[in-house]
């Protein structure tokens, strides 16, 4: 059976189906014992009138020899007949027995019970026999009065069950209405918040029962608070972010319009393409980081990071060049992993140019490949300045960036690279460099076989 | 009029110094708020332009600090975050105007010019002192409705005294008024200016105090 989905409409049938089911078996139980008791009564009562027939037919049988028709006394006794026979003849019956034996016996007379089916009536027969002068007895009862003092009986404990069960059924019904009342409150306050209120929901005398649910849904609201709250913080410091570039594009166009001097002019067109170059760079990371946290698998294939990390190390050597620094790199042999190569040339890309943008003029830049066991390490030092502890904990945050670096970065490249090694699954570390003195980063990646 | 710029970011703090230097200004240039409050302590701008997300010292707190030593030059605050909260809080930690980035250079300039004049007690656009007339967004100077020709450097420092009309300025004080960093001063550069200056105004407008310094007085002395 398929229970209904409303929690009251479950309770009332799995209620009401028990008391019933309960009652039906009391029933039944009942059925049975009063019948067997019945049964018995009514039967010794049958053997008991047949006794008095069969000590009265010896005493009187010498003196009257005809059929008698024994009076009516009871409203009940056409439901009961009797017949003595005598030497096979009728000698004595009620008026309501019918005159051939009620028991047809093939045999001789017999003794005992027998249910039996007179003029499509049932009746339930006793048999005596009268011992040596050949008397026989019998004594019947409908079967039908049995049935309907059962039914009598039953009629009794079925009424008040008539009359419980509706009266039952509402109080188990208001029970629960009452019950569940405050889910349906529930289901009303959330129904009416709005879409951007996150702050707990409280119902006014919740059941313990519901404390559970309540403390998970709060729980949940809480977790989207804060991640609604991280995104709106991201989305407000990607915006600032990106205006303080668009403000310097803005004022070196304004100072190359209105310079005379074509030296100076130079200079600030100069200027403008580099804000716009980097604003563009911001975009870009930021794109890459949205992508990344929007939680995309990467493309993953067998590559050779050695070509990939010579690749971009001589994309971004004109940098180092023009800030005559020294760029060296030492990938040798192919070393191969899994991952994403645009992915993974980002995270080198950045890690190469943050070497080379925070490190001073003349400063030495290593990138150095090496396979170690099972796994990959790039390793990335320069003759920098280096960091802190303080700033080594908090790179990697969104938009930090180490304070009196001058360098107008926007902070987004330790996030993207911490992205991009997470869905890797490439370790990132930060040092201090023991050869060159500056900062030294590591990233290890497991070897692919 | 000489301002400090605190700006961290190297494209926009030298774009801003470039183009409020067209317009007439002397620029010094700061990199974050530590420098940024050591300058406002120490040097007699007529204005400043604090960027909010300074290194080392915030700017607010910058402005704060400024302003419990008592420091009331004009602060003018200019940020990439410009939602209302920040902005009230910025106001009331003593800013004297916010600006949100982008700005337009000549509306930099323009409201700079306001605030110095409004903190000089001039609520005209104009300066007036006896028959001269300054106008400093136009940075034209008009003696008795004649138009003076002046030098950048010579309307500057007739700029100042006429800010402070009858107030005296030591040569030092006007020498940190005319000049930013990495200027060089020549040692009798001012009094340079200031026969010039009276050359073509009149000797009666300019006044010394010796031993002290020059001043402009608001009214014509009576002969």
């Amino acid at each position: 059976m398929k229970l209904p989905r409303s929690l009251q409409g479950r309770l009332l049938v799995l209620v009401l189906g028990l008391v019933v089911g309960v009652w039906l078996a009391t029933s039944v139980m009942t059925w049975i014992d009063v019948r067997h008791e019945l049964d018995e009564l009514l039967d010794s009562h049958l053997a008991q009138a047949a006794a008095l027939l069969v000590v009265q037919q010896a005493r009187e049988i010498e003196d009257d020899d005809h059929q008698l028709d024994a009076p009516t006394l009871h409203r009940y006794a056409p439901k009961v007949a009797f017949q003595v026979f005598h030497e096979g003849r009728l000698a004595m019956r009620s008026a309501n027995a019918p005159a051939r034996p009620m028991v047809e016996s093939g045999v001789r007379f017999h003794t005992g019970f027998k249910t039996v089916q007179i003029d499509g009536t049932e009746w339930r027969v006793f048999a005596a026999n009268g011992g040596e002068r050949d008397v026989q007895v019998y004594v019947g009862e409908q079967v039908s009065s049995r049935a309907s003092i059962l039914w009598a009986v039953l009629r009794s404990t079925l009424w008040p069950m008539v009359v419980a069960l509706p009266l039952l059924a509402l109080a188990a019904w208001w029970a629960v209405y009452r019950g569940v009342a405050p889910l349906r409150r529930l289901g009303r306050t959330l129904a009416e918040r709005q879409p951007h209120a996150l702050h707990a929901v409280i119902v006014d005398g919740a059941p313990s029962e519901m404390a559970p649910m309540l403390d998970a849904l709060n729980g949940l609201l809480e977790r989207i608070a804060e991640l609604m709250e991280s995104e709106r913080r991201f989305t407000a410091d990607a915006a600032h972010e990106l205006r303080t570039p668009i403000a310097a594009i803005r004022a070196q166009a304004q100072v190359a319009f209105g310079e005379a001097d074509d030296a100076l002019r130079r200079h600030a067109l100069q200027a403008t393409l580099k804000g716009c170059d980097r604003a563009a760079r911001l975009v870009d990371q930021l794109l890459v980081l949205s992508r990344l946290e929007a939680g995309a698998a990467p493309a993953v294939t067998p590559l050779d990071l050695s070509a990939l990390v010579r690749r971009t190390v001589a994309e971004v050597a004109p940098q180092a060049i023009e800030k005559q620094q020294t760029i060296e790199l030492d990938a040798v042999e192919a070393n191969w992993v899994q991952g994403d190569g645009t992915l993974l040339a980002v995270l080198v890309r950045n890690l190469v140019d943050n070497a080379i943008r925070y490190s001073p003029p003349h400063a030495l830049v290593k990138v150095a490949l090496a396979r170690q066991q099972a796994r990959v390490r790039l390793k990335i030092d320069d003759s920098g300045s280096g960091m802190t502890e303080q700033d080594m904990q908090r790179i990697g945050e969104r938009f930090f960036r180490v304070i009196g670096s001058g360098q107008g970065g926007s902070g987004l490249g330790w996030s993207i690279v911490r992205r991009i090694a997470a869905v890797h699954r490439a370790e990132v570390r930060v040092g201090r460099s023991i050869d060159l003195g500056g900062l030294a980063v590591e990233v290890d990646w497991p070897a692919a076989s | 009029m000489r301002i400090l710029l605190a700006e961290d970011d190297p494209l926009l703090g030298d774009g801003l110094r470039a183009g409020l230097r067209q317009l007439g200004f002397q620029v010094d240039w700061v990199r974050n708020g530590e420098a940024a409050e050591r300058e406002l302590r120490a040097e007699p701008y007529a204005a400043a332009v604090l960027d909010l997300g300074l290194p080392l010292k915030d700017g607010m707190d910058v402005l704060a600090a400024v302003r419990r030593a008592g420091v009331s030059l004009p602060v003018l605050v200019l940020t990439a975050r410009d939602a209302v909260p920040e902005r009230i809080s910025g106001l009331d930690a003593g800013a004297d105007d916010y600006v949100a980035k982008p700005v337009d250079l000549h509306e930099l300039a323009a409201r700079l010019r306001a605030l110095v004049r409004r903190a000089h007690g001039q609520p005209q656009e104009c300066l007036v002192v006896q028959d001269v007339v300054l106008d400093p967004a136009a940075r034209s100077v008009q003696q008795a409705g004649v138009t003076v020709t002046l030098p950048a450097r010579e309307f500057d420092l007739l700029h100042v005294l006429m800010l402070n009309a009858g107030r005296v300025l030591s040569r030092e004080q006007l020498e940190q008024h005319l000049y930013s960093w990495g200027q060089e001063v020549e040692s009798n550069a001012v009094e340079v200016h200031i026969h010039h200056l009276r050359r073509k105004l009149g000797t009666a407008l300019i006044q010394t105090v010796r031993g002290v310094g020059y001043t402009l007085l608001r009214e014509n002395p009576k002969p």
